[in-house]
């Protein structure tokens, strides 16, 4: 196996067992992560159910929530760690090793999917047995094509907003908040994005979290299969290698200016 | 012939706000392979700096930096494959997970994988004599344990090259005495592996270097064997002077002909202030004890001593290494 990959795949392994081992170690973690999230999209769902909203409401919502953890991890989770990772003094320590620094992403990419997975999961368990949520199970295969598929970009995503900490550290946090609400507000999380105006409908579509989600629901609610959603699946793949052309350039780029000004390894910023 | 690392008129330049620092100001460094090679220096002097470039961690103003005849701009992944960096102080790693699983993690870096990676954790626990701790978490350990396993993580690769960044800083004399111990064997025992150690504890550089060089404000103002480098003040005459009392600033002696550097240390518990003179000549120190007991100062012993590499830093910058 070329030497270049063997590290990056062993860096990415590594990586991940480190999240998934240190973020379980604790049984009071897990709780945490688990039941949290859980209230958002309870209430969100009980507002649903008072107003005597249709039952596919109800796992619309659900899969929203779900999908949202995803999001959080990837903006707080992943662009985020590499600011601790500086901070710890982990970064420095990962740099003068001969893995590349996609590597150290990769996993912490993978580790968080891992632990991100039994937030969702418990999320739609929950939805299932508390809140009778139906879902069509025939359509499952589509549905994990679009999920694959959006966490691939919704990652790439975050190979880039880590880039941002490499370089900014703390004000790195300003563009994941930018990134934050305004994403949830128009990718749909706990509504269609058919009560926006057209102008922001079209806004909303160029969203790789709006385009996976809307397919995730239509396969999974509305039963439609993968030649109903044709449409989504394209526009996913092209976004992804765009978004993961464009991460890995600007992390070379923002690793080199870090490393000329002297930010890579500066801590307390 | 390729040096283990060879700087030439290596700068760096940092921008702080409109003010500029030079933190290496053209420095040229030839290390062979198989030397511990000491940079001593004060806090602030750039030694880290200098790391820094040689570890690929930071570019270089100005300057050319070779490890082991890698280019450290153009060539960095090279030189990651054979470099290893301890620092002093240095937390780095993963609190909830224990030494053996933040060892593997490293261990994956460098290619090792499952298997190899577990067996080479093992190996340097051993090495380290590290089995008391090796299952505890990173964030339960003391400052010399962590050490310990900062020198493991360092070793994890097999460096050829390892910088130790003030390895023995804040560490107790025991632990302190085992890492040197440690970095001794490890090139007596492997004699291809080079080790540049910075350090501003002069007696670490004495007991570990075979040369070392003086770094003061970015510049190598000297450098050689602690032997060379005593041998700058051989013609000087050292002097150890205690008084009673907690002197200040000294200057009607500094103005004495003769009189090359000195420096002093109160000691507030005790009230006795420790003055070390560099003099050119012997009969000065009359003259000396002469102008303290003018200023009422009861002088309780004047000692003639071996010239140590605190004087050459004295004599070289007019001040001491360690405040």
């Amino acid at each position: 196996m070329n030497r270049k990959f063997k590290l990056l795949f062993l860096a990415a392994f590594g990586r991940a067992y480190i999240r998934i081992v240190g973020g379980n170690r604790e049984l009071s973690w897990i709780l945490w992560e688990i039941i949290l999230p859980l209230l958002m999209v309870t209430s969100v769902v009980y507002a649903y159910q008072s107003l005597g909203a249709p039952g596919e409401y109800i796992g619309f919502v659900i899969l929203g929530g779900a999908m949202m953890s995803y999001w959080f991890n990837v903006l707080w989770g992943m662009g985020s760690s590499l600011y601790w990772e500086k901070e710890r003094g982990n970064l420095e320590v990962f740099m003068i090793t001969p893995a590349p620094l996609e590597g150290l992403l990769l996993g912490m990419a993978l580790g968080g999917m891992f632990n991100t997975t039994l937030r969702a999961s418990s999320m739609i368990i929950v939805g299932v047995l508390f809140f009778r949520a139906k879902f069509v199970f025939e359509t499952l295969p589509t549905a994990f094509l679009i999920f694959f598929l959006t966490l691939l970009a919704l990652y790439s995503l975050g190979m880039a907003m880590a880039s941002l900490y490499l370089m900014y550290s703390r004000s790195g946090w300003r563009a994941s908040e930018l990134l934050s609400e305004p994403i949830m507000f128009l990718s749909g999380l706990y509504y269609p994005i058919t009560v926006f105006p057209m102008i922001l409908q079209i806004i909303a579509s160029i969203l790789p979290l709006t385009i996976g989600l809307d397919g995730i629901r239509r396969s999974l609610i509305l039963g439609e299969n993968v030649l109903d959603l044709t449409w989504h699946v394209f526009l996913l793949s092209a976004m992804i290698p765009i978004l993961m052309v464009i991460a890995v350039k600007l992390l070379r780029y923002m690793e080199y200016k870090a490393k000329r000004e002297g930010r890579l390894i500066l801590r307390w910023m | 012939m390729t040096y283990a690392v060879e700087t030439i008129d290596l700068t760096r330049v940092f921008k702080r706000g409109k003010s500029t620092i030079k933190a290496l100001d053209n420095v040229n460094i030839s290390i062979r392979k198989g030397e511990i090679f000491g940079l001593l220096g004060p806090n602030g002097a750039g030694k880290t700096t200098l790391i820094r470039i040689l570890a690929t961690l930071l570019l270089p103003t100005s300057g050319e930096a070779y490890v082991n005849g890698y280019d450290v701009i153009k060539e960095p992944d090279k030189v990651r494959e054979i470099i290893n960096i301890v620092s002093g102080g240095e937390r780095a790693g993963y609190g909830i997970l224990t030494v053996r699983e933040n060892l593997w993690y490293y261990s994956q870096l460098y290619g090792y994988g499952w298997r190899e990676g577990w067996k080479k954790v093992d190996e340097l626990i051993n090495l380290l004599d590290m089995k008391d701790f090796a299952n505890v978490r990173l964030n339960r350990l003391s400052t010399g344990m962590i050490q310990k396993y900062n020198l493991a993580r360092g070793l994890i690769n097999d460096p050829k090259i390892l910088f130790l960044d003030e390895p023995t800083l804040g560490l107790d004399v025991e632990v302190a005495r085992y890492i040197r111990k440690i970095i001794k064997n490890l090139v007596r025992e492997n004699p291809d592996k080079t080790i540049l150690l910075t350090t501003h504890y002069m007696a670490e550089a004495e007991q570990l270097c075979d040369r070392i060089a003086i770094i003061h404000k970015g510049r190598i103002i000297a450098e050689g064997t602690s032997d060379d480098l005593k041998h700058m003040v051989s013609k000087e005459k050292i002097f150890k002077v205690e008084v009673r009392g907690i002197v200040g600033a000294l200057d009607y002696i500094r103005k004495i002909n003769g009189v090359k550097a000195l420096t002093y240390k109160g000691d507030i518990v005790t009230g006795v202030t420790s003055i070390r003179l560099v003099l050119s000549d012997n009969d000065l120190i009359s003259k000396i004890v002469e102008a303290l007991n003018e200023k009422r100062f009861k002088v309780l012993s004047v000692v003639k001593v071996e010239p140590t590499l605190e004087d050459v830093f004295l004599k070289l910058v007019g001040a001491r290494l360690v405040e």
